[in-house]
């Protein structure tokens, strides 16, 4: 597993949304048809959190996006790589559907590895058209080439997803 | 995955005509029948680049080259005759797009997969006519690309503006098109020219997710982003007169509106609970398949046939979509010029699916057969007096409708006896991705791919232009060296050829 070499392609693109501050990026594959999410940080939870953010900056300019409402979601999943693509799913149909959520901050505040759930507090507003930019409409989350890179000597966490777009 | 260096693989390719290539059984492990990919020698050299840059050592990433796909595809249980890339392929979720095959439906080991249908499910393109001509339409240009914006809901977080609760989304999604029909957003002769005449009728919503619903509920009637467009574009050429007399097209300059959608969050959120099912299914039954992305059931399982019946209700879905967007496009057009939709002649030319499943017969091997035709990213393309396509084109075989890309031509094929021999009376369905997102990004700048199209005379209305150079010509294939291999093979034939002059999109 090389994870720089994925990331690696991107490094000059101007264009590509880093948002160090945050802890994620957005970097497109050299491949036809996807989009590659990375985030990261010093513990998987925070991984995850920022890998939603990632996916949300994707659809809009979270610039624009103000705290207004907070909502309660949950997660489960088989395995950890199943964990992460239902946690993901439940964000996009948080946007897809009644409350049309775009978050600008997620707060997970039970992250159970044994039995694979999550529970997160979802910060936001509701997308509107006219305030909000549009960006990129996320079909799907997949499963394809998804990697989760744990260095607990380090404190340091990553995750790769590939959404479809 | 085998893994060689790229001259080992290239044994196990062969050219065995202008503009066909086949794919031998030992390029991948445990393939059933052979591969074939149709390209003309400028595709050809896309096409065996990204082999070759996949052989790279060190080479990482989310999908296979797309020769690799249909490899691996003709490895999955039940495969019939070959699998089949068509000239605008390129790599995708477990099938590559642009990627056909066919499953012996008498075959109890035969699969259906979500994969090979797409993530949104019956994707496709409807060409509208009118008896305008471009001088009528040139001067309001603007406005007319101005009002179908208005009008037609774009881009992500846009919300439909036909009326609809929750049971109307039932009725619709068991229904189809003779829902449209019902609440007086389409006329009767509309379903003539769509494929299945609108409707699925093995779809059953019970099948389909709480989650699925609420995605598509609101968002019914609207275009979508990405590669989705309106377009109103000009008769550039005719190849095949008497043809296109039988479709209304009478002379160049003739306005058409072509509209290219799909099913929207409903269908892609069936594509993604059907994986996740098919994913214990596959252990179950134990399912090997070279690619973990090819996830698929056994059709007559519980989880195949449940897929079958959401998917259908997806297509019934994209279907009433589109017609609510061809709904938009003649009140849009009737206001700007005063008038009605009828006296605009604003007729169904044609309506196709390009991710679809479907139950067809076919004769293999000198024997006719009952099969599951997967089409990704591949167009049917059935011949004169095939006896699933309407009255009005009996005797010049299917409308094959080929969006291109921002900017470029589109076309209008029809299906030939020979492609219903050789690709199960399939065709290509666009231009299909050369470049990566990625690269269009790097390489081109918004600001002038939409100066570029104002030079060429083109008006257009975008959601996100930051993101128009994902979708800008030089993103794409030349959707001409796709259509013109699809002619030279015979697998259909060119008729119409159409520019755009007004572009509206996600």
């Amino acid at each position: 597993m090389n994870v720089s070499t994925t990331v690696g392609h991107n490094e000059d693109n101007n264009n590509k949304f880093v948002n160090k501050l945050l802890g994620f990026s957005v970097a497109d594959l050299d491949h036809t048809a996807d989009v590659q999410l990375h985030a990261w940080g010093s513990s998987l939870q925070e991984a995850f959190e920022q890998c939603g953010m990632a996916m949300f900056g994707y659809m809009t300019d979270l610039d624009y996006v103000s705290i207004e409402h907070c909502f309660q979601l949950e997660a489960k999943g088989d395995d950890i790589e199943g964990l992460l693509f239902h946690f993901l799913d439940e964000l996009l149909f948080l946007f897809s559907a009644e409350p049309f959520l775009i978050c600008k901050k997620l707060e997970i505040t039970k992250f159970d590895l044994e039995n694979y759930e999550i529970e997160c507090r979802c910060y936001g507003e509701p997308f509107e058209i006219g305030k909000h930019p549009q960006g990129t409409e996320v079909k799907a989350i997949t499963y394809s080439a998804m990697q989760i890179v744990q260095e607990p000597e380090r404190s340091h966490y990553e995750v790769f997803v590939i959404i479809d777009i | 995955m085998v893994v060689r260096p790229y001259n080992e693989e290239l044994k196990y390719l062969e050219k065995i005509s202008d503009c066909c290539w086949r794919i031998k059984k030992e390029f991948q492990p445990n393939m059933k029948v052979e591969g074939c990919f149709y390209v003309n020698s400028r595709l050809e050299r896309l096409m065996l680049e990204e082999l070759k840059n996949s052989c790279r050592p060190g080479a990482v990433g989310g999908f296979l080259p797309g020769v690799k796909q249909i490899a691996n595809v003709a490895a999955l249980p039940g495969i019939v005759g070959r699998s089949i890339g068509l000239p605008d392929i390129h790599s995708g979720y477990g099938f590559a797009i642009g990627n056909m095959a066919a499953f012996d439906m008498n075959d109890p080991t035969s699969i259906v997969s979500p994969g090979g249908v797409g993530f949104d499910i019956n994707c496709g393109v409807r060409l509208l006519r009118t008896n305008l001509f471009e001088k009528d339409v040139q001067p309001v240009k603007e406005q007319l690309a101005q009002s179908l914006f208005d009008h037609i809901p774009v881009g992500v977080g846009s919300k439909g503006i036909i009326p609809m609760n929750a049971h109307d989304l039932e009725e619709a999604l068991e229904m189809g098109m003779d829902w449209s029909l019902r609440e007086g957003y389409v006329w009767a002769e509309d379903k003539e020219h769509c494929e299945e005449y609108g409707r699925m009728l093995n779809a059953d919503p019970s099948k389909v997710s709480l989650r699925a619903k609420k995605r598509g509920l609101p968002q019914l009637g609207t275009l979508g982003a990405g590669n989705h467009y309106a377009e109103i574009q000009i008769v550039d050429e005719i190849y095949d007169k008497w043809s296109a007399s039988k479709m209304g097209i009478e002379e160049k300059g003739q306005v058409c509106v072509m509209i290219h959608s799909g099913s929207r969050g409903f269908g892609h959120q069936v594509a993604t609970d059907a994986l996740v099912q098919m994913e214990k299914a596959m252990k179950r039954d134990q399912i090997e398949t070279n690619d973990r992305q090819l996830a698929c059931a056994r059709i007559n399982s519980q989880e195949g046939q449940d897929y079958l019946k959401a998917m259908a209700a997806a297509a019934n879905f994209a279907w009433v979509n589109r017609s609510s967007m061809t709904f938009l496009t003649r009140q849009a057009f009737a206001k700007m010029f005063t008038t009605t939709p009828d006296d605009l002649d604003m007729h169904v030319i044609y309506d196709v699916s390009h991710n679809i499943a479907k139950v067809e017969n076919h004769i293999v091997n000198g024997r006719e057969k009952q099969l599951l035709v997967h089409r990704k990213g591949s167009t049917r393309a059935f011949p004169p007096h095939h006896p699933l396509i309407p009255v009005d084109y009996q005797l010049t075989g299917q409308p094959v409708l080929v969006g291109g890309t921002m900017g470029t031509c589109s076309y209008v094929l029809t299906g030939t006896e020979k492609g219903m021999n050789e690709t199960f009376g399939s065709t290509c369905h666009g231009a299909g991705r050369a470049l990566s997102r990625a690269k269009s990004r790097r390489n081109l700048d918004y600001k002038d791919v939409l100066e570029k199209l104002e030079e060429m005379g083109i008006a257009i209305r975008v959601a996100s232009p930051k993101l128009v150079m994902e979708e800008a010509p030089e993103s794409y294939k030349d959707v001409t060296d796709v259509v013109d291999t699809c002619h030279i093979a015979g697998i259909s034939k060119k008729c119409i050829k159409l520019r755009p002059i007004a572009v509206i999109k996600g």
